[in-house]
């Protein structure tokens, strides 16, 4: 039986008069990957940064394996992030580190893990995301795709149980895309659970277990891959996935 | 609104605590135990501004600093007479009164002549020297000035805050005048024909001449009221045991002829610095200058910003006592000159607890470095873009993680080049310690000024000398931004 991971009771977030998310009631099951499709402004980075209280909801619960992280203080909730890793659309990793220091500062700060075992640990992942070679560089001789690859092994390098993907290829030139894709398909296969927020259809198709459409801060249709993308029911669905299409 | 009224508050504690201070006195001189005081502390503490030969001026003895003159004579008479040690506080003659006011020093004497003005603020003793007020000029124009009529139209020099300028104001309403603090600046002024005569007593003036020989000096013909006839020692108000005691030993000082003896004493020693006029006999003092001025700079450099960073946090967290606390302090020390600090912390925190000037010195340095420096820090932080807080908050790095190893980090090199320039403007404003007498470079260039009579040369000296210390710290700077430059 699978198991609850991630699951968000009546959450709602409102900037000033403004409701991005409205009463939001979702599971996602340890071991699956779920995509999260829609137009800007729909709430859905809002929502994937309520998961890790990077964004503290107006009112409503998230909770990560049965706790209620809107209940816990900072320093419970450092605790917590450690297990949700995240990769956002600007990459942001630390330029004034090398690519390995960028790997290593999490796991030595938070973990207190030895120099050695971190330069293991940074070594092995590196290797996966295929920058072995860049160990030494700072980031930003480094091209985007390279970067957010960097990103990707530096959330790995904490050993979440879950990953979180803010739009991870939207900043890319098109032709660095597919490396980054690349990875996070690897990843899929191993069995990680994944929320990503992105605009890549083919990615969802091939790789979600669940497609979320959200808009007006609902998830408004939500089924497999298949449903959502040949099946759509809403007309809002449709229409976005008309406009999608078109832009190809 | 509600903003408005919490600065309006620490306002009111602000002034309440600055009346606090100045009304501490006001209490404590309903009793006389000014002679008692002294007794008891075993040694008198005169202050004195020594740049006023034959009066009080600084002699090289052996590469030691030494303040010599007819009123340090007449101290260690006085000293001698109550059976007490001596001790010599050097200070600018604007401060020698405050001093006296705030308990720094238990009498001024430095050729100080009982005004009107000054004697509602101190006690005098008697009058120990009488001379007249005498114009010093250029040996060249003794032809063209007579007396102080002779100089219409022309602008003269004075010390600013004495006697002289006085004069200079009201008896020579045609004349124009130029006040500085230092009778060697003056004299300078006069040889480079800033000014075409200085006001001086007639014992400084011959002391000059005498010293100098393209001087003269000529009688200026002042119409001298009772207040200028003389010079007499000051005290705190309501000290009249203290007074009483030096009065006596003043008398036996007149009745013995002591004076003229002092006078001729103090003539041996101007010979004596007559002869050694090369800047390099005085490396010593510029050498000590230098020491003390990187002693200021550096330790203000360290406190300046842990403080600044303390306070950089404090205004940036999310506690608004804790920002208020911090916007307040940092707009309050921008808000006032560090000379006025310098003297706050000296004078006025001297009244509660004794600070020594060195320490008084370093103190308003650092807390004024400190403001300019939270700004700096302040303006680093916001510059890290905040994806960087929240890719490192995402991995589990607290917030105090987060600032330490992600966002400090970055803006440190942000700032290293405001940072570096806030200490080579460190470097150059703690030349401002020297007013309350700690002994950095501008303090040296000033003694060595008095002591050699020369005006250029010693300014030129510290001139370089403060350049070499700023270039050196600007290419130490330098290096560390180039190895700061990797990111980039």
């Amino acid at each position: 039986m699978a198991t609850n991971l991630l699951e968000v009771k009546h959450l709602s977030q409102k900037f000033g008069d403004n409701l991005v998310l409205s009463d939001l009631n979702e599971t996602i099951q340890a071991g699956e990957v779920v995509v999260i499709i829609g137009a800007s402004g729909g709430g859905k980075s809002t929502f994937l940064r309520s998961l890790n209280l990077l964004n503290h909801p107006t009112s409503g619960q998230v909770l990560f394996e049965g706790q209620d992280l809107t209940t816990l203080n900072e320093k419970q909730l450092d605790h917590i992030r450690q297990k949700i890793g995240m990769v956002f659309q600007s990459y942001n990793v630390f330029p004034h580190l090398t690519v390995k220091e960028n790997l290593k500062l999490a796991p030595k700060k938070v973990k207190k893990m030895s120099d050695e075992d971190a330069d293991k640990l940074a070594d092995n992942l590196l290797d996966q995301v295929g920058l072995a070679d860049k160990a030494q560089d700072y980031p930003t001789s480094l091209s985007g795709g390279q970067q957010q690859r960097v990103a990707i092994a530096r959330a790995l390098a904490m050993q979440p149980e879950v990953m979180l993907f803010d739009e991870p290829t939207s900043a890319l030139d098109p032709e660095m895309v597919g490396e980054v894709l690349k990875v996070m398909q690897k990843l899929a296969q191993e069995g990680m659970t994944m929320v990503v927020v992105t605009h890549e259809m083919t990615f969802a198709q091939e790789v979600a277990q669940q497609v979320w459409f959200m808009d007006g801060g609902k998830i408004l249709e939500k089924g497999t891959p298949k449903q959502i993308f040949q099946h759509p029911q809403k007309e809002r669905t449709k229409d976005f996935l008309a406009r999608v299409r078109q832009s190809r | 609104m509600k903003k408005k009224r919490i600065y309006f508050s620490w306002l009111v504690l602000l002034w309440g605590l600055i009346f606090s201070v100045l009304s501490q006195p006001v209490n404590a001189a309903s009793v006389d135990h000014s002679l008692e005081k002294v007794q008891k502390r075993g040694k008198l503490i005169i202050g004195t501004s020594p740049d006023y030969p034959p009066y009080e001026f600084l002699v090289n003895q052996n590469g030691k600093e030494k303040v010599v003159g007819l009123d340090i004579d007449i101290s260690r008479k006085i000293a001698h007479d109550l059976g007490v040690k001596l001790e010599i506080k050097k200070m600018d003659f604007d401060s020698i009164l405050v001093g006296i006011e705030t308990g720094k020093i238990d009498m001024g004497i430095s050729a100080l002549s009982p005004t009107a003005k000054r004697k509602e603020s101190v006690d005098f003793s008697q009058i120990y020297y009488k001379s007249g007020q005498y114009l010093i000029i250029n040996k060249n124009d003794k032809n063209i000035y007579r007396d102080k009529d002779s100089f219409q139209g022309k602008t003269l020099g004075a010390q600013s805050g004495s006697i002289q300028s006085e004069l200079l104001k009201k008896q020579m309403p045609k004349s124009s005048g130029r006040y500085l603090t230092k009778v060697s600046d003056l004299i300078l002024a006069l040889k480079s024909h800033k000014v075409e005569g200085v006001v001086a007593e007639s014992a400084v003036a011959i002391a000059y001449v005498k010293n100098d020989p393209s001087l003269a000096y000529i009688n200026g013909n002042f119409n001298l009221g009772s207040d200028h006839l003389g010079s007499a020692i000051a005290f705190a108000k309501n000290s009249p045991s203290l007074v009483q005691a030096v009065n006596k030993s003043l008398t036996t000082i007149k009745n013995e002829h002591l004076v003229s003896q002092y006078l001729a004493d103090a003539g041996k020693y101007m010979q004596t610095t007559k002869s050694n006029h090369t800047m390099l006999h005085y490396w010593r003092y510029f050498a000590n200058g230098v020491g003390y001025t990187l002693l200021i700079s550096a330790v203000s450099a360290v406190f300046g910003i842990i403080l600044g960073l303390l306070l950089a946090i404090m205004r940036l967290s999310r506690n608004r006592i804790f920002h208020d606390l911090a916007v307040a302090y940092i707009e309050f020390v921008r808000g006032s000159p560090l000379m006025v600090q310098v003297m706050f912390v000296y004078f006025g925190l001297g009244m509660i607890v004794n600070l020594p000037a060195l320490l008084s010195g370093i103190i308003a340095v650092s807390l004024n470095s400190a403001a300019y420096v939270a700004e700096i820090i302040r303006g680093g932080i916001n510059s890290i873009p905040q994806g960087q807080t929240e890719a490192a908050r995402s991995l589990g790095l607290s917030e105090r993680q987060t600032l330490q190893s992600v966002i400090l980090p970055q803006a440190l090199k942000n700032i290293w080049p405001a940072l570096g320039n806030e200490f080579i403007s460190l470097i150059k404003e703690s030349s401002i310690v020297s007013i309350i007498g700690v002994t950095d470079l501008i303090y040296q260039l000033r003694t060595v000024q008095a002591a050699t009579y020369k005006g250029v040369a010693p300014i030129l000296v510290a001139m370089v000398l403060y350049f070499v210390m700023t270039f050196s710290l600007s290419r130490i700077l330098g290096y560390f931004e180039k190895r700061m430059k990797h990111g980039n």
